[in-house]
């Protein structure tokens, strides 16, 4: 049974919508005129001269540069590279997080003797711990993959527990008069009431894990866009910062439409 | 006729880090099967507690509980308990809604699906069974609550202020609807209320609690016409005389505080 819905519409709902879309249309065509009279502007800028594009670098070169990172095949190497221990990174540590939120869940002892932890783990600037992961781990993408793992997993573990813990206590006794184990409470109420806070969790994740691996790379690495970064900073070849700047950007947004479109999967499945 | 609820010398404490706080002291109480009781008592009397306490929520600190001879279990299928919200699960439909207290049970199968789809057809549901909650006024959400309670077929259904949310149109509405369910589906109930004339308009026993701690201090018998719905005993004499008498008792339990 589908809803019926009325095929016709009044004067009045055809101008809505006209002014739904409009209203739409405005936002998309100011975002991308933004974006292009940033770029214009910084070409114009650089090529007249009106800032220095040694320091500033501009468009045109940093297409250039990529073109040539490209031909020798850098480009895939150090984008491969970091997107590897990122992605590793955010599996692990979402996944770990998550299993951890929910056995303290479980277990409201385990919860209260590792709060304290927690908090003080939180806090810790996590790259104070470099020098102590290096030895651990070696100056290797084992390091760099932890550190990533290191920055997300607090954070997660904590807004995925406050997530499972506010479930609403009514919900929880009714589910209880029912006669529900705390696996099925679990399973039924708490984890599909927490979607929306996993999900935005996951997204928070997505920026921490970049930060984590370039972090990591900025500690340790020989080859990544972390990597380009120091040395092109070492070296003072601007383009190729602004380069791997650039394609740090158009990375992790692929990431993050990766999370929305999972959002949207995740959403239809647990409305129905 | 054999009792289906039988409450002896009940007591319950509540424990916390700087004191115990007595809310029930020595309830005795019997409910026959088919019997609409109700319980009302100035706030704070402990009438929710005498709920969970049938539900199995929480153990009694003295006494017993018996529903049918047997102590009460979460996991029996003896009581359905109806809380004030009607808690509907915001991300599932109307449908999914009603099936979440039989698939918690492990009970969702074709015939608990046809059984409860027939009850939401038999109450005015039917329309709506794809719709999500937040589309359904108050009063149909409540409606809804008592369908996924009435589809485990418990015997004795528990009701928890479940009007009180509601604007007083709907109520008056919900009130006779639901006095209705419960007679043609043949249910013992017990409605926690803090308003008199709700409970004069829909049970057969009026049970007054007294102020913390909950002791019984009156129990009214009522011998309404069976023809009468809870709307129409609203109009009697007969209700508003008994008004009187309740409002003083719990009046005069308020003064000795």
């Amino acid at each position: 049974m589908k809803n019926k819905r009325i095929k016709r519409f009044s004067k009045n709902h055809y101008d809505y919508l006209r002014k739904y879309r409009t209203k739409k249309a405005l936002i998309l065509i100011t975002q991308i005129s933004i974006l292009l009279i940033f770029i214009i502007g910084w070409e114009l800028l650089t090529r007249y001269e009106i800032i220095s594009s040694f320091f500033f670098s501009s468009p045109s070169q940093i297409i250039k540069t990529i073109g040539e990172l490209y031909s020798s095949g850098e480009l895939f190497l150090h984008s491969a590279i970091t997107l590897k221990e990122t992605l590793i990174g955010f599996l692990i540590a979402t996944g770990i997080g998550f299993l951890v939120a929910f056995i303290l869940w479980y277990c409201d002892f385990l919860r209260r003797v590792s709060e304290p932890y927690l908090v003080v783990l939180n806090s810790l600037p996590k790259i104070a711990l470099g020098p102590i992961i290096i030895i651990w781990f070696g100056a290797g993408s084992k390091a760099i993959i932890f550190m990533c793992i290191l920055i997300v997993i607090i954070v997660t573990i904590m807004n995925i527990l406050n997530a499972f813990t506010s479930c609403d206590k009514q919900l929880i006794a009714l589910t209880k008069s029912l006669g529900a184990s705390k696996i099925q409470i679990f399973f039924k109420l708490v984890l599909p009431s927490s979607v929306k806070d996993i999900v935005s969790t996951l997204k928070i994740n997505v920026g921490l894990s970049w930060i984590g691996a370039i972090m990591g790379e900025y500690l340790v690495s020989k080859a990544g866009l972390g990597y380009l970064l120091i040395y092109g900073g070492q070296v003072f070849d601007l383009n190729l910062v602004m380069t791997a700047t650039v394609i740090l950007c158009v990375l992790a947004s692929v990431m993050y439409f990766a999370v929305a479109i999972f959002e949207k999967i995740v959403n239809k499945h647990y409305h129905s | 006729m054999q009792n289906l609820v039988e409450i002896n010398n009940l007591s319950l404490i509540y424990q916390d880090l700087k004191s115990e706080t007595l809310a029930l002291d020595d309830i005795n109480l019997k409910i026959q099967p088919k019997e609409f009781v109700a319980i009302v008592g100035p706030s704070g009397c402990g009438k929710t507690t005498i709920l969970s306490l049938i539900a199995g929520l929480i153990k009694p600190s003295k006494g017993s509980i018996k529903i049918n001879g047997e102590n009460p279990n979460l996991k029996s299928n003896l009581c359905g308990y109806m809380f004030q919200k009607d808690n509907l699960l915001p991300w599932r439909s109307i449908e999914k809604n009603i099936y979440y207290g039989l698939e918690i049970k492990h009970k969702l199968n074709k015939e608990s699906k046809q059984y409860a789809l027939d009850l939401a057809g038999k109450y005015g549901i039917g329309d709506f069974l794809k719709k999500h909650p937040d589309e359904l006024s108050g009063g149909m959400r409540q409606r809804v609550a008592l369908i996924r309670t009435l589809s485990l077929k418990p015997e004795l259904l528990l009701l928890d202020e479940p009007f009180s949310a509601l604007d007083y149109q709907t109520r008056l509405e919900l009130c006779d609807h639901i006095s209705n369910i419960i007679k043609s589906e043949e249910k013992t109930a017990i409605l926690v209320t803090h308003d008199i004339i709700e409970a004069i308009s829909m049970s057969d026993k009026i049970v007054v609690l007294s102020a913390r701690p909950g002791k019984i201090k009156a129990i009214h018998q009522l011998d309404f016409d069976k023809s009468l719905t809870p709307f129409m005993r609203r109009q009697t004499d007969k209700s508003k005389q008994l008004f009187d008498v309740i409002w003083q008792e719990i009046q005069n339990e308020k003064q000795k505080n």
